[in-house]
């Protein structure tokens, strides 16, 4: 299990990551989203010891994590880091043997990936020679080709066409499967609402929530849609009640516990011919909008 | 992974990646090519000296063919005679044979060897009752003209004592010289001038090798940094593995190439048997070979730290300028220095670390290196290293998964 703790970091005075804690379980997928500069690569490139935090800590399997572990580590930047000139088969085997693999297990784990990713011809290619998705299938490839452990995977969905982003996903849930952690980020919030097991947001340096998408849900007030066939606006005589919009399909209003949402039927009834009333479970788009106040 | 395996694994990697690139063999083929041809060159197309050749018009002056070649012989001149039997053919044998037309000739001038070979006299000595002549085409050699006048008035010295009377035995011996006897107070040290263009030599040498693989290394470090390929890196090897890999890997193909340009070097000399090429310069490969490594190795570290400084791959060069300053200053102080290798300064310069490489060697070829100063200077040199692998570690560190633009060296050094 990767446990961070407390995580400090600063650039100057701007505080990048402010005491940040969170937990990636065995063969647990979490998907970090917040906006731009609110900490998820400060937090990843620390998990991976690319920069020393100035507070906190960092545990796996109750241990401070170590170059040792690390090697167990696989990790995609979210620029992507390979060597231009350098064939695409050789680069991954390469970077596997510095994991620790013996070299013909590294070139045979090496072809593996290549295949399941669907860069099969493609092993002498330079990697400079591909295009931005198969780059990026490559850098996978390199992240995965010894086995981690672990996986930090900072923007891994970034640039890929639909296809890809399958095939990816189905690569992460089957690395999970077989008991992989995982922790990446991404701004494809369907995405991560789709694969993730759990969602952490981040939000200035901190975590804002934490949890399943259903616990996230229901930290929010639920959303009530009702549509009424009248041109009058029956929605005045909710005192106390908070619309959230409305639209041609109706207004939604946010329930706060313990409100009468019976009355309110009363009410719409009274307006006019009721075609819809019923509860609405909030995406993880909505949920972060109202989050992080968006 | 221990550390060794990594350094060995990242170093492996520059070696083949190097030798899988055309840029190496390139590199590798021009300055072997450089090397064979600066040595079989001259071999190749100088032709010997010839003799002089002098015509003799005349029976008076054959008769002195024997004097003359035995005079030419004492002085050192290689030389033969001619007889010719008259002034006119001594004049055409004395001109260039030249193909016709104006442009030709005049180019015939110039060149004379170009335009129908040399002529096949080169001065012709005519004597007669009372005067002698000597002709030639344009210039004669100055040795040449004064052997012959030795010789001119010998015999008229000769003829006068006989003709006064003196026994031709008597006027004989009074010609034959007393043998002189030579001593020298200070024998010039030597080959000294060998001895300089070998310094010159090692200190190009080891400037453009040490300089040229050091920016090797800058510009790879700066190509990881640029590609974020170090960050990668970073998450399987510590930063001073790093580096160590990336600085042995190039260094050993630098070596390699080195090796492979002087090899290719004492070949061709072998064959060829060049004596364009200053022996000394053949004995003082193991020590260049010796302060390439070092040399190499102090600025390469250095190079590391630029690189890893830089936020864009063509900042590279003004980024490691000071190191160039350091290796061109070297490589000045060597051509000032070994025309007084014995100065003070010259010898306290010499122990400066960064001008180590290049005149420490040049000190060498010119032979005032004392035993004790060369472990003593490799001493120095090591503990440099040292001081200068950490200090470059902490900057390449530091700034090599840094974003923003570029450090300079205080606000580097500065960091933590």
């Amino acid at each position: 299990m990767l446990k961070i703790s407390e995580l400090y970091q600063r650039f100057g005075e701007r505080i990048a990551v402010d005491k940040l804690s969170l937990t990636v379980e065995k063969g647990e997928l979490v998907g970090l989203v917040g906006r731009n500069g609110a900490g998820k690569t400060t937090t990843m490139r620390a998990v991976m010891g690319i920069l020393q935090p100035l507070g906190g800590s960092i545990t796996w399997s109750g241990h401070p994590v170590g170059l040792s572990d690390r090697l167990r580590f696989g990790y995609m930047p979210e620029e992507r880091g390979l060597y231009p000139q350098m064939r695409v088969l050789s680069q991954i085997a390469y970077f596997a043997r510095l994991h620790g693999v013996e070299p013909r297990a590294a070139t045979s784990q090496a072809q593996q990936w290549l295949i399941r990713l669907g860069l099969e011809g493609r092993e002498q290619d330079r990697v400079v020679a591909l295009s931005h998705g198969n780059q990026q299938r490559v850098q996978l490839a390199v992240a995965l080709a010894y086995q981690p452990a672990l996986l930090v995977l900072d923007e891994p969905f970034a640039g890929l066409d639909p296809s890809a982003v399958d095939s990816l996903s189905e690569v992460l849930r089957a690395e999970t499967s077989r008991g992989t952690s995982v922790l990446f980020s991404s701004h494809q919030l369907d995405l991560v609402e789709r694969l993730c097991d759990r969602i952490v947001i981040l939000e200035q340096g901190r975590v804002l929530a934490d949890g399943t998408l259903d616990e996230l849900r229901a930290r929010m007030p639920r959303r009530l849609r009702v549509r009424v066939a009248t041109s009058a606006d029956w929605t005045a005589s909710l005192a106390g009640v908070e619309v959230i919009s409305k639209d041609p399909q109706g207004v939604l209003l946010a329930v706060a516990p313990g409100m009468d949402t019976q009355a309110v039927l009363r009410l719409a009834m009274a307006a006019g011919q009721v075609e819809q009333f019923g509860f609405e479970s909030g995406g993880l788009v909505e949920l972060y909008r109202q989050l992080v106040g968006q | 992974m221990s550390h060794l395996k990594s350094i060995r694994l990242i170093a492996g990697r520059e070696i083949a990646e190097r030798l899988k690139g055309r840029a190496t063999w390139i590199m590798t083929g021009i300055t072997t090519v450089i090397a064979v041809v600066l040595i079989v060159g001259p071999t190749l197309f100088s032709s010997p000296p010839k003799p002089y050749v002098v015509g003799l018009v005349g029976p008076s002056a054959q008769a002195l063919g024997p004097a003359l070649q035995a005079t030419g012989k004492a002085a050192g001149v290689d030389m033969t005679t001619m007889n010719v039997a008259d002034d006119s053919t001594a004049r055409s044998e004395l001109t260039p044979a030249q193909s016709s037309g104006r442009s030709s000739r005049l180019l015939g001038q110039l060149l004379p060897s170009l335009q129908g070979g040399k002529a096949t006299l080169d001065v012709a000595l005519r004597l007669d009752t009372g005067s002698a002549t000597v002709e030639f085409y344009q210039t004669v050699s100055p040795t040449l003209a004064a052997i012959l006048r030795a010789v001119v008035e010998q015999v008229h010295q000769r003829d006068v004592l006989i003709q006064g009377g003196v026994p031709a035995s008597v006027a004989a011996a009074a010609q034959q010289p007393e043998p002189i006897s030579t001593v020298t107070v200070q024998p010039a040290s030597s080959n000294l001038a060998g001895r300089r263009i070998a310094a010159l030599a090692a200190g190009i040498l080891l400037y453009v090798s040490v300089g040229l693989f050091g920016s090797a290394v800058a510009s790879g470090v700066a190509q990881e940094k640029t590609s974020r390929t170090a960050e990668v890196l970073l998450a399987a090897v510590t930063p001073s593995d790093l580096m160590t890999g990336k600085v042995v890997g190039i260094g050993l193909v630098g070596f390699a190439q080195m090796a492979a340009t002087i090899g290719a070097a004492l070949i061709a000399n072998a064959v060829v048997q060049s004596s364009s090429v200053p022996s000394e310069v053949w004995v003082l490969l193991p020590a260049i070979l010796l302060w390439f490594a070092l040399g190499y190795t102090l600025y390469a570290f250095g190079y590391a730290a630029a690189g890893a400084m830089v936020a864009r791959q063509e900042e590279v060069q003004s980024v490691s300028a000071p190191f160039s300053v350091f290796l061109v200053g070297g490589f000045l102080l060597t051509y000032a220095g070994i025309a007084s290798p014995d100065a003070l300064w010259f010898k306290i310069v010499s122990y400066l670390p960064p001008l180590m490489p290049v005149l420490m060697p040049a000190r060498l070829a010119v032979g005032n290196v004392a035993i004790w100063e060369m472990p003593l200077a490799i001493l120095i040199m090591l503990a440099s290293i040292y001081g200068m692998a950490r200090l470059a570690g902490r900057i390449y560190a530091t700034s090599l998964v840094r974003g923003g633009p570029r450090l300079s060296w205080v606000a580097a050094l500065r960091r933590r």
